[in-house]
């Protein structure tokens, strides 16, 4: 079936799909660690202690293994010391006994079975019990009918080199072999200890010297003890690691939980809560940081109290002064009409101080207005005459209302509009506004050359972005553009005739629409403003439509930086910036 | 950060000092308030029981001939090469392949004294003659029968020089030469416990089973039971398992021995397949109970595992063990049956109370007891339930009878003797019904040429005993077994196990159990016989007239010189005859017309 075969992901696609999500969760692991302390510290104690419980681990079970492989073989050591001793002791019976074994083989004929070796290797078998013990190989090679052996231990277990090493060795010196024992009609080979010698006949010279005598142990009740230890060892190990770690947790749980809780607070604090305060407990270290926070909590809340009143009263002022000024102003403002409607009546210095004094009345009276309004935004009383539009039209409007002083400027508008409508919820007037201050502000630094008025939307956000190409920006200016009464050059003339006050308003109209109004600019390369809104009021902003680098711009740079490795201009105002 | 690393440190440190320290203060606990339970892992495995065993080497060029034929003989001796391959390499090629090692087993006893019989070989001889010289005691045959026997062993064996290996046998005898010791070492006597016909009682043989290093005694001995009993009681006997059944293991799981088995028997023979397992193992498991499991699964049922206590056989045939029970005897021609402190009471019926001049008594098995007594002049036996009203019947009347002797199913043996050298072995059952007694004839081709003077049926039913005298009067016992019932009885497999000697007779015999017979001559020795061992002497009382046993008791009926009779018990304890029965006043004493014949039930 077509989907389904669509649906069916190709082992690389697969492959690629666990690759990310490996990559996912190391990531989210990584930054889990490097944000909690206390894992940080859960996981160092479980390092370190892991290597410590290994290298003690490897010691015991060392330390274990020799001992109980050393007593055995001490054990077996003096079992087969007596059991040559008895050996000997039929070896060397005195001559006449019935069965007359010895060197004297040829006319020990008859002797049949009974030799004396046979009867200390029975001897020796009733000794040794059952094979779980150990088992017995005698032998003389020289000597015909010479060679017994105990239990079912087969006699390959004994090689050819064990041999050679036994008849090279002293007699009645052990040479020892840790090897596999194999047994008749057993499976497997068990692992075991061999202990062969040569019977030691100095004090015996009628018994002939070659008598090989091997004492096979079989190792496999040492071996599952050792592996029950060793098991044990490890399971002790794993549970003192995890105690180790469940210790180091709950003392720093100790530490890091005020710590914790101090960092909310800060946080609650710094959101604005100032009367956020922390329980004191105790009178340990952090008792005490809790009371030393407490403490700049309420100096801070103190001091920003004082501030917002300090604050209220300026703007009360201001607010206050605009009032005030307003009603001479009318009366001025009238009296100055008169003044200059009968200029033409007037000689020329009277007539040009009528026009000037009628310009600047104006001036005066549109940053009285903006101080109005920007009081208004202090005081909280700004509202919203919400109203879809199509921000294409606010815009044409704008640059419309900005077409004359273009022209008196030589200056021309480049608009890149999209070609279906851009509709969202604004306030049609504050944003037309926004507009108008940024077109002004570009044809007043403009310098003359063309200014691009972009708009952009997306599903969520529209944006509009006003660029110059004049003098631009130097950095951290991006923000200050924004401030009342800001000038980028002080000993510039206002040229327009700017309030001064006009960015500040566009950008507290912009944030009561919850949008953004940012600024970019470089020397030499000109500034753009951008301005994004959300389509929806009151919905959250969360990208821009618009890049607020103009795209050439950030073009160049990158080119720049795989050229040559420079430094670029430091970035602008990115905190806000999805991009 | 760093404090609370050396934090956490410390508190490793310290829980590593704990674990440390608390492990160090207790290494040997020597306050225990409660006892531990070790399992002993040293013990000796009880199916598998330490031995010595020979190592078969191949031979080395530098031997001398009679060296050659003594590591010859010790690659015969080694039990874990059964193929013999060792053993082969001593011999030249052609003489390889000729050679028969299954042909049979000699044991023989070397000599002690005397010369080897090797001739002085030089350096240049390129043959050598030497003769193995000793006495035969026994031979291995047919899966381990053991039977004694007895002559000189003169074996040669030829020997030539081969370049380059040495001295190698090119002509001997065949079959294996096992000495004494040899056998000792690498066989173990084991009683095999078989059915017999009725699957009522256990037979036992004692065969001589080879020890396997590539598997434990048991298992062996169990594989042997399996194959059937050896030729000697063939027909006589019948075992419970089924046929093709084969052993997969014998261990031992908590104290019990299992045993493992491809097959199961129906549930009729459950019992009789537990009493011959238990019987068999009895002398190996010591004293371990036992599981029967078919191919590891538990017999019946999950839940209910087949187990047999370790006695089992003795529960299965009560004359295994039959405990004990009070001898009869005759006194003042009156059967008695010992009482309390030792003293006789009359039995019950005109056996006890009627004076009939029987001698020989013989006492049934049976709940209805039966006394069947044999006529002062040898013509007749009688018959007399031992109840109040019990009267004396004559069953037989013949010539020269032996004298009776009752067999578990109830059936009453004598043989007749027609005329010299002329023997027919009869065997009387009493029909209940018909109140009457039916004889057969019993099919005995060997006993019918010679005189039978004895004849006693042991008390498993099967093995049967006579004495008996050929013309040139030579006395000797012979053991054998008694196949079918009724007039298909027949007497088979008979074999000597007191050979004649000169002017020996013998006088009486009796069954200890069903492996040995006690013997008593005519010079008043005892010996004691079996199947398996040559006949051995035992302490012996002048003048002893009859004997019987019972397991460990042996009672015999003497004389002293002044022909005064009392009924001696031999105490093995003290080693010595003790006269056993007290009259009424408490006196143990020979007395004229005293306590005679001795008899236990059966055998």
């Amino acid at each position: 079936m077509p989907p389904a075969k669509q649906r069916r992901r190709t082992p690389r696609q697969l492959v690629r799909g666990v690759r990310r999500r490996t990559r996912r969760a190391a990531g989210r692991l990584r930054r889990a660690f490097w944000r909690s302390l206390q894992l940080r510290v859960v996981t160092s104690t479980m390092v370190v202690s892991m290597a410590v419980v290994a290298v003690l681990g490897v010691f015991l079970d060392q330390q274990i293994n020799t001992s109980v492989l050393n007593a055995r073989l001490r054990a077996a050591m003096s079992e087969a010391q007596a059991d040559r001793i008895a050996v000997l002791g039929f070896l060397s019976q005195p001559a006449g006994e019935p069965a007359k074994q010895s060197g004297d083989a040829g006319k020990s004929l008859q002797s049949g079975g009974d030799s004396p070796l046979s009867q200390a290797t029975t001897a020796l078998a009733n000794r040794a019990g059952s094979a779980s013990r150990y088992s017995v190989i005698i032998c003389n090679r020289k000597l015909p009918g010479a060679c017994f052996g105990t239990t079912n231990i087969d006699e390959r277990a004994v090689t050819d080199k064990m041999r050679a090493d036994v008849v090279k060795q002293e007699p009645g010196k052990n040479s020892l072999w840790y090897g596999d024992l194999h047994y008749k009609g057993g499976s497997e080979p068990i692992p075991g200890l061999v202990l062969g010698a040569r019977l030691d006949t100095t004090g015996a010279p009628q018994v002939h010297n070659e008598y090989e005598i091997y004492h096979l142990i079989p190792l496999n009740e040492e071996e599952k003890t050792l592996n029950a230890v060793r098991q044990m060892l490890v399971v002790v190990g794993v549970a003192l690691v995890l105690l180790l770690a469940a210790i180091a947790s709950l003392v720093t749980r100790q530490v890091v939980t005020p710590v914790r809780l101090t960092r909310q607070a800060a946080e609650r604090l710094a959101a604005g809560r100032l009367d956020e305060r922390l329980k004191v407990r105790g009178e340990d270290d952090l008792a005490r940081l809790a009371a030393s926070f407490n403490e700049m909590a309420a100096n801070l809340a103190l001091k920003i109290h004082q501030l917002e009143e300090l604050s209220q009263v300026q703007r009360q002022f201001v607010s206050d002064v605009s009032h005030e000024l307003r009603t001479p102003l009318t009366t001025v403002r009238m009296a100055a009409d008169l003044l200059y409607d009968a200029r033409e009546d007037f000689d020329p210095m009277a007539a040009r101080s009528a026009e000037l004094m009628q310009n600047q009345l104006e001036r005066f009276e549109s940053m009285l207005a903006d101080l109005l309004e920007i009081s208004r935004y202090d005081a909280g009383a700004a509202t919203l005459d919400i109203d879809s539009v199509d921000i294409r039209d606010v815009v044409l409007r704008a640059v419309a209302d900005s077409e004359a002083l273009a022209e008196r400027h030589s200056t021309r508008f480049d608009l890149r509009l999209p070609g279906e409508p851009c509709m969202a919820e604004v306030d049609s007037r504050r944003v037309e506004r926004i507009l108008r201050n940024l077109l002004f502000n570009a044809i007043e630094h403009g310098e003359g050359r063309d200014i691009v008025v972009s708009v952009g939307a997306d599903r969520d956000a529209v944006a509009v972005a006003v660029r110059d190409h004049g003098v631009g920006l130097k950095p951290g200016e991006e923000n200050m553009v924004f401030d009342r009464f800001w000038r980028a050059d002080p000993s510039r003339a206002r040229t327009i005739g700017g309030t001064g006050l006009g960015l500040a308003i566009s950008r507290e109209d912009a944030m009561l629409h919850g949008g953004w109004l940012q600024a970019w600019g470089m020397p030499g390369e000109g500034s753009q403003f951008r301005l994004s809104l959300p389509r929806v009021a009151g919905a959250e902003l969360r990208g821009s439509p618009l890049p607020l680098v103009p795209p050439e711009v950030e073009m160049r740079r990158t080119w720049r930086g795989q050229m040559t490795p420079v430094l670029t201009p430091a970035a602008v105002d990115g905190g806000h910036d999805a991009d | 950060m760093r404090t609370r690393t050396v934090r956490s440190v410390r508190a490793a440190g310290l829980a590593l000092a704990l674990v440390c320290g608390g492990t160090a203060c207790s290494v040997i606990p020597t306050g225990a308030s409660r006892a531990v339970t070790v399992d002993d892992v040293g013990r000796e495995d009880p199916l598998d029981p330490p031995y010595a065993r020979v190592i078969a080497m191949p031979p080395n060029p530098d031997w001398r001939p009679e060296q050659v034929v003594m590591g010859f003989q010790a690659a015969m001796a080694s039990v874990d090469d059964p193929s013999y391959a060792v053993a082969r390499q001593y011999l030249t090629g052609a003489y390889a392949k000729e050679w028969n090692p299954d042909s049979g087993v000699t044991v023989y006893q070397p000599s002690t004294t005397g010369d080897d019989g090797g001739d002085d070989v030089d350096d240049g001889d390129t043959e050598a003659r030497i003769t193995l010289k000793g006495t035969v005691v026994a031979t291995i045959k047919d899966r381990g029968l053991y039977r004694p026997s007895d002559g000189p062993l003169d074996e040669p064996f030829t020997l030539v020089k081969e370049e380059g290996k040495g001295w190698r046998i090119s002509a001997g005898p065949d079959g294996l030469l096992l000495s004494e010791p040899d056998v000792k070492r690498a066989y173990r006597l084991v009683d095999l416990y078989f059915l017999d016909s009725r699957r009522e009682g256990l037979v036992i043989e004692q065969v001589q089973v080879p020890l396997n290093p590539a598997s434990t005694f048991a298992k062996a001995v169990v594989e042997r039971l399996l194959e059937g009993p050896s030729a000697s009681l063939q027909g006589a006997v019948r075992t419970a398992f089924a046929d093709g059944t084969r052993l997969i293991d014998v261990t031992t799981v908590d104290n019990r021995v299992v045993v493992n088995l491809t097959k199961g028997v129906s549930s009729d023979n459950v019992a009789a397949m537990s009493a011959q397992l238990a019987g068999t193992l009895s002398g190996i498991a010591g004293g371990s109970s036992f599981e029967v499991r078919i191919h590891g699964e538990p017999y019946y049922s999950s839940d209910r595992p087949l187990g047999i206590d370790a006695q089992q056989q003795l529960k299965f045939d009560p004359w295994m063990a039959p405990g004990n029970i009070r001898p009869f005897y005759l006194q003042d021609g009156l059967l008695r049956q010992l009482g309390k402190d030792n003293v006789g009471v009359a039995v019950p019926g005109e056996a006890g109370g009627k004076n009939g001049s029987f001698t020989h008594p013989a006492v049934s098995g049976h709940n209805l007891r039966q006394v069947a007594a044999l006529s002062e002049n040898r013509d007749g036996i009688s018959v007399a339930p031992l109840l109040p009203d019990g009267k004396w019947t004559q069953w037989v009347t013949g010539k020269d009878l032996t004298p009776p002797s009752w067999d578990r199913y109830h059936s009453m043996w004598t043989v007749s003797r027609p005329s010299p050298q002329t023997s027919v072995v009869l065997r009387h059952y009493y029909d209940e019904a018909k109140h009457e007694v039916k004889q057969f004839r019993v099919a005995a081709a060997e006993l019918n040429t010679v005189d039978v003077t004895a004849l006693k049926v042991a008390r498993d039913g099967v093995h049967v005993a006579v004495a008996t005298r050929n013309a040139q009067g030579d006395e000797e016992v012979k053991i054998g077994t008694v196949i079918g019932a009724g007039a298909d009885s027949r007497i088979d497999n008979l074999q000597t196990v007191v050979h004649p000697e000169d002017k020996r007779t013998i006088t009486d015999i009796a069954w200890k159990d069903g492996k040995t017979l006690y013997v008593l001559t005519g010079k008043s020795e005892l010996l004691e016989a079996s199947l398996t061992a040559a006949p051995a002497s035992q302490v012996a009382y002048p003048r002893l007239q009859s004997i019987t046993a019972l397991d460990d008791y042996l009672l015999a009926g003497a004389k002293d010189d002044e022909d005064n009779q009392q009924v001696l018990y031999w105490n093995a304890t003290a080693a010595k005859w003790e006269p056993w029965i007290r009259d009424e006043s408490g006196a143990v004493a020979f007395t004229a017309g005293g306590p005679s014949f001795p008899v236990f039930p059966l055998g």
